[in-house]
């Protein structure tokens, strides 16, 4: 029984096949890079469309941003983080996170006591360095603490406020076993924070009076 | 009883402790005040009894162990008064009062829009039909009381909006 596949003409066959597997392959592969181009062409216009559509989402609503900014992250494209070029046109968002500085000023004027959207904030805080001292962040513990009072926190303050970032509030007793202070520099310091208007009393407090931070209060809506 | 939604204060402890820094207490104050409307607003409710008031939900929190004094609570309720949402109904005494979580103006001008959106002009209607009729329900005027209403229509009386009437014994009003 006569075989296939085997002597010259089949080796030169098989030779045959494979380079044209070969070429198939690549155009093939060809024809996939300039689909997923095009894919991508048509992704960007998608994307743009998008951004134009909901552009009003995109600045006011801040978890649609975050979704919309992984959504860029993942194809490589920030469009909040660059002034220039095509998203800058498009969005008018070159000018975001200024914007957001800005409205920063008039948050902490408004709102001592409230802050959100952390990243959006911290980006725009920094931006807003270069108008001077007044508005600063200060990185405690875990957290971060942003200052819009024209003054400077002391080392005594930043530790106190470290102390009282877990509970949220702290008591004199907790500076003075804690931080191991005297009774004098302890309430200096919490009037300080008082005299800010960082601080807030809580005289129905036992055994002793507390001072709480709204900062470091976690938001609960509650409904009963 | 309705589910109230409550600020994030009234979870915050020192709320119910009047702050001494002039800046956080005006804020703290104007928090009480909101408070005080959104609750009545969601209770539907239009006098506040002090004393009584002590022990309700709305001045004191009993999950966290915290109420806010009378003092404090007279403090709130004057400010009230100074923006128009309330009257005492015993000037010296001010253990009673009336709360507007919306001013006269404000309902008048709600009303009115009412009026507008139902090409109701011109017409007379009752007090009566206004505030309890069936056409209202799902307004929020729907059960506003007599004296309010009464209040809300003279405001818009006084804008030539309305003129209220009286025939055979009813009240009625006449929007233009």
């Amino acid at each position: 029984m006569h075989r296939r596949g085997h002597g010259i003409g089949a080796i030169k066959k098989k030779d045959l096949a494979q380079a044209r597997y070969k070429d198939k392959g690549s155009e093939i592969a060809e024809d996939q890079v300039s689909q997923m181009a095009k894919q991508m062409e048509k992704f960007k216009e998608h994307l743009e469309d998008f951004a134009v559509n909901h552009k009003e989402d995109i600045k006011k609503d801040p978890e649609f941003r975050v979704q919309f900014q992984n959504m860029c992250a993942s194809i490589g494209v920030d469009p909040l983080a660059s002034s220039k070029g095509f998203w800058a046109e498009m969005l008018g968002v070159g000018d975001f996170y200024y914007e957001i500085g800005v409205q920063i000023i008039e948050v902490c004027i408004a709102t001592s006591h409230r802050n959100g959207g952390k990243d959006d904030l911290l980006r725009a805080i920094k931006k807003l360095k270069v108008l001077g001292n007044g508005f600063t962040v200060i990185p405690v513990g875990r957290t971060y603490l942003v200052q819009s009072v024209p003054g400077e926190l002391s080392m005594d303050h930043t530790m106190l406020l470290q102390q009282a970032q877990d509970a949220g509030f702290v008591t004199k007793s907790d500076l003075l076993s804690g931080l191991k202070w005297e009774e004098d520099r302890a309430g200096r310091a919490l009037d300080f924070m008082v005299k800010e208007g960082l601080a807030w009393l809580d005289d129905q407090a036992t055994p002793e009076r507390q001072y709480w931070f709204p900062s470091f209060f976690p938001y609960t809506a509650v409904t009963s | 009883m309705a589910d109230i939604e409550w600020p994030w204060q009234y979870q915050f402890p020192p709320f119910f402790t009047i702050q001494p820094n002039i800046e956080t207490r005006k804020k703290q104050i104007e928090a009480w005040c909101s408070l005080v409307l959104s609750y009545t607003r969601q209770q539907k409710t239009y006098s506040i009894d002090v004393r009584e008031s002590q022990n309700s939900p709305l001045f004191n929190n009993k999950a966290i162990n915290r109420k806010l004094s009378m003092d404090c609570i007279l403090t709130v309720l004057e400010e009230l008064r100074k923006t128009g949402h309330l009257e005492w109904t015993d000037n010296k005494t001010k253990k009673q009062c009336l709360v507007m979580w919306r001013t006269p103006e404000e309902w008048g001008k709600l009303i009115y829009s009412w009026i507008c959106s139902r090409s109701m002009n011109n017409t007379v209607c009752t007090l009566f039909e206004l505030t309890e009729g069936e056409e209202s329900e799902g307004t929020e005027f729907h059960g506003l009381e007599n004296w309010l209403l009464l209040r809300a229509l003279k405001s818009l009386e006084s804008q030539e909006l309305a003129e209220l009437m009286s025939f055979d014994g009813s009240d009625g009003v006449k929007f233009f």
